[in-house]
C-alpha cells in the first residue's frame, strides 16, 4: 500500500549559486494522498528534479519536514535514508539507467544486491513476474539487445520489485517515441495502481501528465496554487 | 551484506578491451619481475649442484673463473696443462680421499670427450654406474647419461672441443676407436653430455708419456714412470682443513688450487647485482603500470558519475559503491598478478630449456616463495591504492552524481 506525504516549509538552496540568488526550492506546504499519482511540471530550472530528490530522501533540504506516512525522513541518518529508499522508493530515470551488460533479471534484481549476499528467491521470483507483466519472456537476455521502449519498460519492472510505497518517476517517457511512451505510462500507471504505490512524476508529456490524478506547476521553486487534472473521473 | 559483484562484472563487461589491456600490462610488467628472480635462483641452485662433488680443482695458473668454467661446466676455453709432477704429487697427498686429473681437448658430435681415471667415475666407489661397467682398457669408454651411445657402440674422437667447425672431418683421430662398456647415471650437468675414457689413451693420442712402462697397456694410478700434465685435476678433501691446507699447497707458481663454491659465490654476486638491477626496473615497472591503471579507473570514474548516482537512488549505500569500486580495481590487478606469475614461470621455463639444450645444466624453474611474496605484495599494494578512487567515489552527494 502507498503512503501519504506531508511536506512542511521546504527550503533548498546551494551554497555555490550564492548568498543574494533566490532559494532552489521554497514549498511551504505539500500533501500528497496515499495512493495518489501526482505530476509536476514547469520550464526547466524551475526546480522539479531537485523537488524529486528531496521527497526522495536524496538531497537534504536545509530547512522543513518530509513525512512519509508520519517518518520524517529529514532526520534520518544518511545510510538508514539509503535503507529506507531501496525498499519505499521505486525510481523511473529518463534514461532509464539500466546496466546494459547485464540481463533483464539481473537488472530487476539489482536492487535486491545493496542489501543481500545472494538474492532472496522471493524476490527473484517476483522479478520474474514484473518482468512477465511488463512484457518479456526471455529473462537471461542482455540487456544491451532491447530498444529504448523496452528498456522503460525493464526499468519500470525495477522499479517495482519492492512493490514500493512511493515510485518516483523523472520524464519518464521524454526520450521514448510516441508509442513507447504510451505503453510505458500505461504499464507505470497500473502497476502503481496494482502495488497502490503513491506516484510522483516530473513530466512535460500531456499524455502522461493527463492521465495522472492531479498535476502541480513549479516555477522558480514554487508550487503554483494545485489544480486537478481535467481528465480525472 | 551487500554483494557488488553483479555491478564489478557488467563493469568489467562494458570495457572488455581496455580491461584485458590492464590485465596484459601488469601481466608482463609481474611476468619480468617472477622470471629474473625465478631464473637467478634456478641458476644458483643448479649451477651449485653441479660443483657438489668438485670440492677443489687445481689447474695450471690462469684464470679462476676460466678453470671452475672448463671442469665444472665443460665450457670450451683454453687451460694451460698442469704438470705431471703436480699430478703425481697430488695423488700421493695425504688427507686426499680422491683425486682425478681430467684431460679436455677431444670431442665426438658435440659431447667433451674427457680422460680420467676410473677413480672420476665412480667418485672412489661412492655412486654406482647407471648401467654397464667402468673401463677397464685404453679403447673403452663410460658416457655419461645424455650422450646418444649405447653400449658396445664404438666411436673415433675428433681433436678440438665439442664448440665444433668445419674442419671437424680432418680433425679425426683416425686408427683410434673406443667402445662404449658403461653408463653414468644422470646428473643435471653438463657431464651428463661427456664421454669419459682412460686419460692414458688420451696422453697417447697427443703423443705423450702415458706413465706406464713402454709396452704395458694398464689404465689408472700409480703412473710408475710419472704421470704427463692435464688440464684440471678434481680432489677430493678428506676433511674441511685438509682442503684449505691442499688449496693453500697448490697455490703457487706451478698450479692454482680453487674451490669452486668461492668462483661461484664471486659470480653470484655479479648475477646478483644484474637480478638486483631487473628486479628493480620490473618492481619500478609494476608500480607505474599499477599507478596507470589506478589512472585509468580514475579517469573511467567521470563516466560512472551517473551510475552511481543511480545506483545510491536505488538504494544502495555509500559502502557499496566504495566495494564496487575497489573492487573493479583489485579485480584487474589480481588478475593480472596471477596471469603475470603463470607467464613468468613459463618464461623462467623457456629460458631454462634454452640453458640446457646449450650447456646440458639442468634448472628448475620453479615458482616458489619469493616470487608467490613479489605477486602477493603487489596486489596487497595495489588493493590498498585502489582505495583511492573508492573513497573518492563513494563520497560524492548522490545528486551532483545524478546531475552526470
Amino acid at each position: 500500500m502507498g503512503v501519504a506525504l506531508r511536506a512542511r516549509s521546504l527550503e533548498l538552496s546551494y551554497p555555490a549559486s550564492g548568498r543574494s540568488s533566490s532559494p532552489v526550492l521554497d514549498i511551504p506546504k505539500l500533501d500528497v494522498a496515499s495512493g495518489e499519482a501526482v505530476g509536476f511540471t514547469g520550464p526547466s530550472g524551475a526546480g522539479k528534479t531537485s523537488l524529486l530528490h528531496v521527497l526522495a530522501g536524496l538531497t537534504r533540504a536545509q530547512r522543513g519536514s518530509i513525512e512519509w506516512g508520519g517518518l520524517d525522513i529529514a532526520d534520518l541518518a544518511e545510510g538508514r535514508r539509503d535503507a529506507w529508499r531501496r525498499v519505499t522508493v521505486g525510481f523511473v530515470f529518463q534514461d532509464f539507467h539500466l546496466l546494459p551488460e547485464l540481463s533483464l533479471l539481473d537488472n530487476v534484481v539489482l536492487p535486491a544486491t545493496f542489501a543481500h549476499l545472494r538474492v532472496p528467491s522471493v524476490l527473484r521470483r517476483r522479478a520474474r513476474e514484473l518482468l512477465a507483466r511488463v512484457g518479456f519472456e526471455r529473462l537471461e537476455q542482455r540487456t544491451s539487445t532491447l530498444s529504448r521502449g523496452e528498456m522503460q519498460r525493464v526499468a519500470v519492472a525495477r522499479a517495482m520489485l519492492y512493490s514500493p510505497p512511493i515510485v518516483v518517476a523523472d520524464e519518464p517517457t521524454a526520450s521514448l517515441d510516441a508509442d513507447s511512451a504510451g505503453a510505458v505510462t500505461r504499464l507505470l500507471l497500473e502497476c502503481c495502481a496494482e502495488a497502490g504505490s503513491t506516484l510522483l512524476v516530473v513530466s512535460h508529456d500531456r499524455c502522461l501528465l493527463g492521465r495522472l490524478d492531479r498535476s502541480l506547476l513549479l516555477a522558480g521553486g514554487r508550487l503554483a496554487p494545485s489544480r486537478a487534472t481535467a481528465t480525472v473521473g | 551484506m551487500m554483494n557488488p559483484l553483479p555491478v564489478v562484472r557488467a563493469e568489467l563487461r562494458r570495457a572488455r578491451a581496455s580491461t584485458i589491456a590492464a590485465i596484459t600490462l601488469i601481466a608482463i610488467a609481474v611476468g619480468l619481475g617472477v622470471a629474473v628472480t625465478a631464473q637467478e635462483r634456478a641458476l644458483r641452485v643448479g649451477s651449485a649442484r653441479a660443483a657438489d662433488s668438485f670440492d677443489i680443482v687445481v689447474g695450471a695458473r690462469g684464470s679462476q673463473t676460466q678453470l671452475v668454467l672448463s671442469s665444472i661446466y665443460l665450457q670450451p676455453g683454453v687451460l694451460e696443462l698442469v704438470s705431471g709432477k703436480v699430478v703425481d704429487r697430488l695423488m700421493a697427498e695425504p688427507g686426499v680421499t680422491w683425486a682425478a686429473p681430467l684431460a679436455f681437448g677431444d670431442s665426438y658430435r658435440g659431447a667433451s670427450v674427457v680422460g680420467t681415471t676410473a677413480a672420476f667415475l665412480t667418485r672412489a666407489g661412492a655412486r654406482r654406474l647407471d648401467q654397464g661397467r667402468e673401463f677397464a682398457a685404453r679403447n673403452e669408454a663410460v658416457v655419461g647419461a645424455d650422450v646418444a651411445l649405447a653400449l658396445g657402440a664404438r666411436f673415433t674422437p675428433e681433436h678440438g672441443a665439442p664448440a665444433g667447425d668445419a674442419e671437424r672431418d680432418e680433425a679425426r683421430h683416425e686408427g683410434v676407436e673406443y667402445r662404449v662398456v658403461g653408463v653414468l647415471p644422470s646428473t643435471g650437468t653438463p657431464w651428463d653430455r661427456a664421454v669419459l675414457v682412460p686419460i692414458e689413451a688420451v696422453w697417447r693420442l697427443h703423443a705423450r708419456p702415458t706413465g706406464h712402462a713402454h709396452g704395458i697397456e694398464a689404465i689408472g694410478p700409480p703412473w710408475e714412470t710419472g704421470a704427463s700434465g692435464a688440464s684440471a685435476v678434481v680432489v677430493k678433501a678428506a676433511s674441511v682443513a685438509d682442503a684449505y691446507r691442499l688449496r693453500g699447497r697448490y697455490r703457487g707458481v706451478d698450479s692454482l688450487a680453487v674451490f669452486p663454491a668461492e668462483v661461484l659465490v664471486e659470480l653470484y654476486g655479479t648475477l646478483g647485482d644484474a637480478r638486483d638491477l631487473l628486479a628493480i626496473v620490473a618492481l619500478l615497472t609494476q608500480g607505474l603500470v599499477v599507478a596507470a591503471v589506478m589512472l585509468a579507473v580514475l579517469a573511467g570514474q567521470a563516466q560512472h558519475r551517473r551510475l552511481f548516482g543511480v545506483l545510491r537512488a536505488l538504494g544502495a549505500s555509500r559502502a557499496y559503491i566504495f566495494a564496487a569500486v575497489w573492487l573493479h580495481a583489485t579485480c584487474i590487478i589480481a588478475a593480472g598478478g596471477l596471469v603475470g606469475l603463470a607467464l613468468g614461470w613459463q618464461a623462467a621455463a623457456i629460458v631454462a630449456h634454452v640453458v640446457r639444450v646449450r650447456t646440458g645444466l639442468v634448472l628448475l624453474a620453479a615458482v616458489s616463495a619469493p616470487e608467490i611474496r613479489l605477486v602477493a605484495w603487489l596486489v596487497l599494494a595495489g588493493a590498498a591504492a585502489a582505495t583511492l578512487p573508492a573513497w573518492r567515489a563513494h563520497r560524492q552527494p548522490v545528486s551532483s552524481l545524478l546531475r552526470g
